[in-house]
């Protein structure tokens, strides 16, 4: 068990690609990190470097206080669970779970204590003689994860483990990974671009995008305080919805202005965000879609709007609206300087009870939850929330 | 009814056509290993026999076997055929897997380029190259002795089996050696305790073809084992059709002798082969 750190780490792979630019984070001893991001932003380039499977291009990055950038992968007591698990096929279950170990030449009777301990864990008991291909997709996922248990090591690293299964499963093993993590206590890093694992698995989630970091913290602080438009519209399912409106000082009420409609924001945001600065111009505005309700009657801050789109899922109704034909609120990709740009989306989505009364083309009167209004800068995407002091 | 039985008579028909084709099949096959049994079927009854009953038809004798030894040193020229020819596949054989391995899994510099040319080489036919070879290999003073013809071979072997190895390797997924190397293994250790169990079907379909090619082979065994007492068995059957009496039965009977062992290791070996040579069709 040890901490994991990067140090500015930067990966450019040979061809110019830069994978990974000036990486700073550091994973406690013990603690479930998950790396999460859109495809190709470095999650995996990242991973590898700390197996060692790929060369440090820049910056130092340290295992458990020693500094590893030029160990070789088997000096760096880590196991790995890979995509497509990776098993080796003409060994058995046992075999595979104790190679590593018998690689390092432990006694015969050791290794075999710990596959069965392992293989306790894991349910896989009665499967220790057989083939990986006479395995399902979930056995198999667990006897990758058998793999790295038996190894006892410094940490866990898994490059998304669960994407090959179906749906159910995944959500049986995103459990069972978890259940095991705690119980066994290693440091865990964790690739995923599935954002329901990153929020349910991870004790900290870093956010990664085109190589850099956006932001390091626990699953509920970054659903509620995401640092800059793109954590907003990445976590969270479906995303914050990101409005461009223009923000005014009427007779000493701040007020947003999007197609038709006047939204009144309460005085309090004035000292918890940076919004004075923006008066007269424009700012995105941020609602998760839980934040939107059909509203009965008088009072609060309210939004009139058309049902374009109505999803009903069971437990819930996700509404899409729009607010007439110059509401502001179009699709929209925004150029940032890394030459990724970030999308808002042209529909408001509200999160509305299972026996919501929507329909399709009709007008609706939605109230605004006030207390979790979100603010960003709309050059740079960044988080207007004076920080907290 | 008609709707209903319809679909019944297509099924008997298609049923009956299939027991048709197979019964085809079958005597056509039956035809062939007729064709291909009987030489071997003439060489037993022949060798049966003493020259004289050969030309009258009539009679049956175990003389030409018991001499078979005495007229011809058929146990040293199988020792010499098996010495030659395992030395040989051994080389064929690790120099296949070392490189087959670097050409699909190690990233080098021109690393395609020297593999074209290595395959390329496959199509040079031994029969090209035979005289300058020839020229260098006396040069060496290698005619005399194993080792000259071992590395003749080798060479004319070498290019197949880095093929076969490389194709084989580059199926193995990448993701399988770096779990290899994150569980301890170096290089070296993938090689030899993942990549090479994995290529048992390349190894055994290697060794058969080459282990027929090279038993079977008359031409080098000819020109660069030039030492009576290191002839293998092919070159020494040559030297006894080519002799002035030559007994048929007895030719008939070395000729057994020498077919069988490239029989039985082909036979042993069959499952593997068919499956090493569909190899890369499947996926
Ligand atoms: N071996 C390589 N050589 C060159 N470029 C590479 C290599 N591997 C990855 N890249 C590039 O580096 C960037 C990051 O890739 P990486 O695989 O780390 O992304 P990822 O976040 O894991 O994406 P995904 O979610 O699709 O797996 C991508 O632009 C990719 O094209
Ligand atoms: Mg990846």
């Amino acid at each position: 068990m040890a901490e994991i750190v990067f140090d500015r780490v930067v990966k450019v792979y040979p061809g110019g690609t830069k994978a990974v630019e000036e990486l700073s984070l550091t994973v406690a001893e013990g603690e479930f990190m998950v790396l999460v991001g859109p495809s190709g932003c470095g999650k995996t380039t990242a991973l590898r470097m700390i197996a060692g499977l790929e060369e440090i291009t820049d910056g130092v990055m340290s295992i458990g206080g020693t500094i590893v950038n030029n160990v070789l992968p088997k000096d760096r007591d880590i196991a790995m669970v890979f995509q497509n698990y990776a098993l080796y096929p003409q060994m058995t279950v046992a075999q595979n779970m104790g190679f590593a170990l018998k690689v390092r030449k432990l006694p015969k009777d050791e290794i075999d204590r710990r596959v069965q301990e392992a293989a306790k864990i894991l349910r896989l008991t009665e499967y220790l003689g057989r083939r990986p291909k006479a395995l399902s997709g979930g056995q198999r996922q667990r006897v990758a994860m058998g793999r790295a248990i038996v190894r006892e090591p410094q940490a866990f690293l898994m490059d998304e483990p669960l994407s090959n299964l179906d749906a159910q499963l995944r959500v049986e093993m995103r459990t069972e990974i978890t259940r095991i993590q705690r119980l066994l206590g290693v440091a865990t890093i964790y690739v995923t671009h599935d954002q329901t694992e990153a929020m349910t698995m991870g004790d900290r989630v870093a956010v990664m995008r085109a190589g850099a970091l956006q932001q390091v913290a626990t699953p509920q602080d970054l659903y509620d305080h995401p640092v800059n438009e793109f954590v907003a519209g990445f976590i969270g399912s479906p995303p914050m919805n990101l409005i461009l409106a223009s923000l005014q000082d009427q007779d000493g009420e701040l007020v947003l202005r999007f197609g038709d409609q006047n939204v009144v924001v309460p005085a309090s945001y004035r000292t918890s965000h940076r919004l004075a600065e923006l008066i007269g111009a424009r700012v995105v505005f941020g609602l998760r879609p839980e934040d939107l309700e059909l509203a009965s009657g008088e009072g609060g801050v309210l939004l009139e709007a058309t049902v374009d789109l109505r999803e009903a899922l069971g437990s819930e109704k996700l509404a899409y609206l729009s607010f007439g034909a110059d509401s502001g609120i179009v699709e929209q990709e925004i150029p940032r300087d890394d030459g990724v740009p970030v999308r808002r989306r042209s529909r408001v989505v509200a999160r509305l009870g299972a026996r919501a009364d929507v329909h399709e083309g009709g007008r609706v009167t939605l109230r605004l939850n006030v207390d979790n209004f979100h603010f960003f800068d709309p050059e740079t995407g960044a988080s207007l929330r004076a920080v907290a002091s | 009814m008609s709707v209903v039985s319809s679909p019944m008579s297509v099924r008997v028909t298609s049923s009956r056509r299939r027991v048709v084709t197979r019964t085809a099949i079958f005597f056509a096959m039956v035809l062939m290993a007729i064709v291909m049994l009987y030489p071997f079927f003439v060489m037993l009854v022949t060798s049966f026999k003493t020259q004289n009953q050969y030309l009258t038809g009539h009679g049956t004798s175990t003389q030409s076997w018991r001499q078979l030894a005495s007229t011809l040193p058929v146990y040293q020229q199988l020792l010499n055929s098996t010495i030659v020819c395992t030395a040989s596949i051994a080389i064929i054989l690790v120099v296949g897997v070392m490189a087959g391995f670097a050409f699909a899994k190690l990233q080098y510099r021109f690393g395609n380029l020297v593999f074209l040319g290595m395959v390329s080489a496959m199509m040079v036919p031994l029969q090209a190259i035979v005289i300058p070879e020839y020229v260098n290999v006396a040069r060496f003073g290698l005619t005399n002795g194993y080792l000259g013809a071992v590395l003749v071979y080798a060479a004319l072997g070498t290019p197949f089996s880095i093929f076969l190895f490389t194709t084989y390797f580059r199926r193995v997924p990448d993701e399988l050696i770096e779990a290899g190397i994150v569980d301890g293994l170096g290089y070296w250790g993938v090689l030899w305790r993942l990549a090479l169990p994995m290529a048992l079907p390349a190894i055994a379909t290697v060794t058969v073809l080459q282990f027929i090619q090279i038993w079977d082979d008359l031409l080098v065994g000819l020109l660069f084992l030039q030492n009576p007492a290191e002839r293998p068995i092919t070159v020494g059957l040559a030297a006894l059709a080519a002799g002035r009496t030559t007994s048929i039965p007895q030719l008939m009977a070395g000729s057994l002798v020498s077919a069988l062992p490239a029989m039985i290791v082909y036979l042993g070996f069959q499952r593997f082969l068919v499956r090493g040579l569909t190899l890369g069709i499947d996926r």
